[in-house]
């Protein structure tokens, strides 16, 4: 008879692989992070168990995913300096896509992309008043055709979803 | 010497023009100042071909849309929502209008609505008889939307742009309105 923690190590030990190679691709996402932590004095939350998390909880059509979540961030609404902050670390490759900056909510949200065969990695730094979070994943074909279609609107749902 | 120079010329005249053209107008960020919700999609040659790929062969729009887009070298959309009517002036319209008033602009749509204040014109640039851009600039009470389309562009395929990267579909039906002016 297995041994009933068997699948559980079987997962962990899928979830870590996964964590590692996508640790060895990260240095974009760990520079926009480090660019945060740099010029707003702030470090992003430590969250236990997060790509474990992720790796079941993650949106559809969506893999790879990265996420870093800034509490107690001070964000005024002014946008300029941040986009040069963000486009200055992430590297080339990467396209400016969608930005929208809501005055009501002191909110920005700059959404880049990074085309390459097949698929589309794509980074999200929204940026509210007193939080922040930097997202970067892969998307599906799929949802690329969602983004295509209607990019304003799909980044306006991405930051209703993450206001939620 | 006097005939390799003026090669010279001719040769880099394109690339000088091309230099020149510009994608989203220089002031155009005083508007999100008023602006409730400011919108921005920016896509560029390298991302517009990729894009491409990814537009339905099985739908026949997307398919017309995926062809006409791999020739583009870009698309750059700029859209303000305001909280309140009035909340920009006629001369930030007329400040973006001013943009195409040049001799390789034409402006080939005007529709005025006297009756829900929507305003939309859209203008050509031509170079060699064909079409290599499009500006489309529609202003309604609230909402103020810039669109520059770069590159050459089949008219009869313009359509079918519509409704795909954040560009608005150009309602045709509401040229026969008769509240137009």
């Amino acid at each position: 008879m297995k041994s009933p923690t068997a699948p559980v190590l079987l997962i962990s030990l899928v979830v870590l692989c996964a964590i590692t190679v996508a640790n060895a691709s990260d240095h974009e996402f760990k520079g926009v992070v480090h660019a945060i932590e740099a010029n707003y004095g702030v470090h992003h939350m430590h969250i236990p168990l997060l790509g474990f998390a992720m790796f079941f909880a993650r949106p559809e059509g969506v893999s790879g995913m990265k996420l870093a979540v800034f509490e107690n961030f001070h964000f005024s609404g002014e946008s300029e300096h941040v986009t040069h902050l963000i486009e200055d670390s992430l590297g080339e490759g990467w396209f400016p896509f969608v930005k929208v900056r809501s005055k009501a909510d002191s909110e920005t949200t700059l959404i880049y992309t990074n085309p390459s065969g097949g698929k589309m990695r794509m980074m999200i730094v929204s940026l509210e008043a007193t939080e922040a979070t930097v997202v970067e994943f892969n998307l599906s074909e799929r949802s690329i055709q969602g983004w295509l279609k209607e990019p304003g609107e799909m980044a306006d749902d991405h930051r209703h979803h993450h206001l939620d | 010497m006097r005939k390799t120079l003026l090669l010279m010329l001719l040769l880099a005249a394109p690339i000088t023009a091309r230099a020149q053209e510009f994608k989203i107008p220089p002031n155009i960020d005083r508007l999100s100042a008023k602006a409730k919700e400011t919108v921005e999609v920016t896509m560029e040659g390298p991302m517009l071909r990729w894009a491409s790929k990814f537009l339905s062969a099985e739908d026949p729009e997307e398919a017309k849309c995926a062809k006409l887009v791999q020739n583009l070298r870009g698309i750059y959309v700029r859209s303000f929502e305001f909280d309140k009517e009035s909340a920009y002036s006629n001369e930030d319209v007329e400040q973006l209008r001013a943009l195409v008033h040049s001799p390789e602009w034409t402006r080939v749509v005007g529709v005025r609505s006297v009756h829900d204040g929507e305003n939309v014109d859209v203008y050509f640039k031509l170079e060699n008889d064909k079409m290599a851009g499009i500006i489309v600039i529609a202003a309604e009470p609230k909402e103020l939307t810039f669109v520059n389309i770069v590159g050459p562009i089949d008219v009869d395929q313009l359509a079918d742009l519509g409704g795909e990267f954040g560009i608005p579909r150009l309602d045709t039906s509401s040229a026969k309105k008769g509240d137009r002016r």
